[in-house]
């Protein structure tokens, strides 16, 4: 009976598109012009659909449907647009390709905006006009929360971060404890019983930030960070509470719990006195907090908000730690993630630190600002509903990473590293999937510690 | 006043029309103001506004282009043609006759309509880019083809003038109302192209290679 029930049960996501109310409808409409700027605006008039986007994006070069090409997801945003705000969409709207939002466009819009997109911006650097496709992707998933339309696995992402903290839901204690067990483990290997990972320690230069996978599923990479930071005699710490630097509230389009949580970061920061708000190997993290929270915010933060690479390369470029690369002998190849890259400027950093830390480095093609995403951005990893499309999109990063020959393939964020270690068992590729501090940490020459 | 200094002056009226819609939309779309960036900047906006209009677009630079040539060169063709068959038209309208360099406009013009008539042939053909189009993309382009024909005819038949200054007057009055407004919004969107990847360091990488 139970089972049957469970088996009935229908997706909440799927009830809410068939019970749509009129009221939704206005709900999306609302925000959809509340959001509405002059940037948005110009991008509907500059689309002339030459389709010349289709090739840039991952999921139409795996599927080649229709719906995949950018253009085509684009253009279900601003036909709305257009039938709401322009002369020629009110008089003529079959004419000018505008259309009324109803059940069946909204319907359009989950499966596509959500389903079909990572958010990557390849298709934005590729456009003839240099329309932010994504972006007015992001405006429409926005819109959609509005209306709770946003794929509840999602949601639940977001709001697990909002009302725990952190994404995945780790209790404070257990985090503290894992910190503790890092920090045995840092004294070990370091064979310094000083070497100390600090919480909440006041007045430091960096408070450092990370993807909670981490400490929940990859400790090591915690490891691999706190040898570096000890290696270059940083002052640093952790916040016992604040220390999340994903922001899945990019991915569902809200802005009100996006900023939330980035400010999260800015005040553990401020409350720290840290002088810098370091963020761990995240790439939507990085664009999140780095690039888009002050515009969510309405405010400037009163300190640097930078990458780990970009702090771990001045430590190399200031000989404050020294690398052999003579220790990681594999060769290894670099993973480009979207928002760190293309949509973030961090390019050369990652590139400074491998080329110093292993024998055999190999550039995926393309490579930098024009690497294909991996497919696990833009909030696929949590929607599950999508996991199909998501693998069958990364079979392109497959053969990218193929064609390199590498044994390693570094990373520099976490939610990459899950595609990419799940791309790695589809398509039996038999690789090591590794962030570029733990490639970099493998590197490091620890001095021996001073004997008393 | 004979018919034709009438529909010459209505073809530089219409023109006007033209330039003053298309300035409206674009005061109208600035009206809903733009989002203030607290961000810190990384790189410079300026230099990502030229890289826009320049390296941006070349071939090598940007896939879309390069993985496309015949469409990227048919395009330039068809958007040069355009911009000759105008100037051509005031040529028409405010120069003798006896000093036009006729060779040049009509080699730009017949390679123009050519390529926009390649263009158009291509979004009929293509299934997938047949069903991203609107009505008003394939009569746009018919349009415009239409006029670089009448330009062009108009280069061997000068008596075929009222044509050519009918059809210039229907082209002026429909370009902001349909799609061809891009040829204002297209600047536009670069520039804030060229803002946007420019402050980020992205392009151009505001870090030496490594």
């Amino acid at each position: 009976m139970t089972m049957e029930i469970v088996a009935e049960k229908k997706d909440a996501l799927e009830v809410k598109l068939e019970t749509l109310s009129e009221a939704d409808l206005q709900a999306i409409l609302k925000e959809l012009e509340r959001r509405l700027s002059a940037d948005e605006a110009a991008f509907v008039h500059s689309c002339v659909r030459c389709g010349l986007c289709a090739d840039s994006c991952h999921y139409y070069l795996a599927n080649g449907e229709l719906e995949d090409i950018p253009a085509y997801k684009l253009n279900l945003v601003a036909k709305v647009i257009k039938g709401l705000f322009t002369a020629g969409g009110k008089i003529a709207p079959g004419w000018t390709g505008a259309r009324k939002l109803d059940r069946d466009l909204v319907r359009q819009w989950v499966d596509t905006l959500f389903g079909r997109c990572s958010g990557c911006g390849r298709c934005t650097i590729n456009c003839t006009s240099g329309i932010n496709i994504a972006a007015m992707i992001r405006m429409a998933r926005g819109a959609l929360a509005a209306a709770d339309l946003v794929p509840p696995e999602l949601q639940s992402t977001v709001m697990t971060a909002v009302n725990q903290g952190n994404n995945m839901g780790i209790p404070r204690q257990e985090w503290l404890d894992t910190v503790a067990w890092i920090e045995e483990e840092l004294q070990a290997e370091t064979q310094d019983r000083n070497a100390r990972i600090p919480i909440d320690a006041k007045g430091v230069q960096f408070l450092y930030t990370v993807n909670p996978r981490e400490p929940k599923f990859f400790p090591l990479s915690l490891l691999a960070a706190a040898k570096v930071f000890h290696a270059a005699g940083a002052s640093w710490t952790f916040s016992s509470d604040y220390y999340d630097v994903t922001n899945y509230g990019l991915y569902s389009g809200d802005d009100a719990y996006a900023g939330m949580l980035s400010d999260r970061l800015y005040q553990a920061t401020a409350d720290l006195g840290a002088e810098v708000l370091v963020l761990g190997e995240c790439g939507h993290g990085f664009n999140a907090n780095r690039w888009e929270a002050p515009q969510w915010l309405h405010k400037r933060p009163p300190f640097p908000v930078k990458s780990v690479l970009e702090i771990i390369a001045a430590f190399v470029s200031q000989g404050r730690i020294r690398l052999d690369p003579a220790r990681n002998q594999a060769p290894v190849t670099l993973h480009d993630p979207c928002n760190l890259v293309r949509y973030g400027g961090v390019i050369e950093e990652q590139r400074f630190l491998l080329k110093r830390a292993v024998a055999d480095f190999r550039e995926m093609r393309p490579n930098r600002q024009k690497n294909y995403c991996c497919g696990g951005g833009g909030g696929q990893l949590s929607m599950t509903r999508y996991a199909k499309r998501r693998l069958k999109a990364g079979r392109i990063k497959a053969d990218q990473i193929r064609k390199t020959g590498a044994k390693i393939v570094a990373a520099p964020c976490h939610n990459c590293i899950d595609q990419l270690s799940e791309l790695n068992r589809e398509y039996k590729l038999g690789l090591e999937v590794k962030t570029v501090v733990e490639v970099v940490a493998n590197a490091l020459v620890l001095e021996p510690p001073a004997q008393l | 006043m004979s018919l034709i200094q009438l529909l010459r002056v209505a073809s530089l009226a219409s023109a006007v029309f033209c330039f003053v819609f298309l300035v409206f939309l674009l005061v109208r779309t600035n009206a809903l103001g733009r989002r203030k960036l607290f961000s810190v900047p990384r790189g410079s906006a300026g230099r990502g506004v030229v890289y826009a209009f320049g390296p941006g677009m070349m071939p090598w630079e940007k896939e879309s282009a390069g993985g496309h040539l015949p469409t990227f060169i048919g395009g330039i063709l068809y958007h040069a043609a355009i911009f000759i068959a105008f100037l051509y038209l005031f040529w028409v309208n405010l120069a003798p006759a006896s000093i036009r360099p006729l060779r040049i406009f009509r080699i730009a013009l017949f390679m123009g309509a050519a390529a926009g008539l390649a263009l158009f042939v291509k979004r009929a053909v293509k299934p997938h880019l047949r069903r991203l189009s609107c009505p008003d993309d394939f009569f746009a382009n018919l349009f415009v083809d239409f006029y670089l024909v009448i330009s062009l005819c108009h280069t061997y038949f000068p008596r075929g003038e009222p044509l050519l200054l009918f059809s210039a007057i229907a082209l002026f009055m429909y370009i902001p109302l349909g799609k061809i407004r891009h040829c204002f919004f297209f600047f536009y969107t670069r520039v804030l192209f060229g803002v946007f990847f420019g402050r980020r360091g992205v392009y151009p990488c505001s870090a030496p290679k490594a």
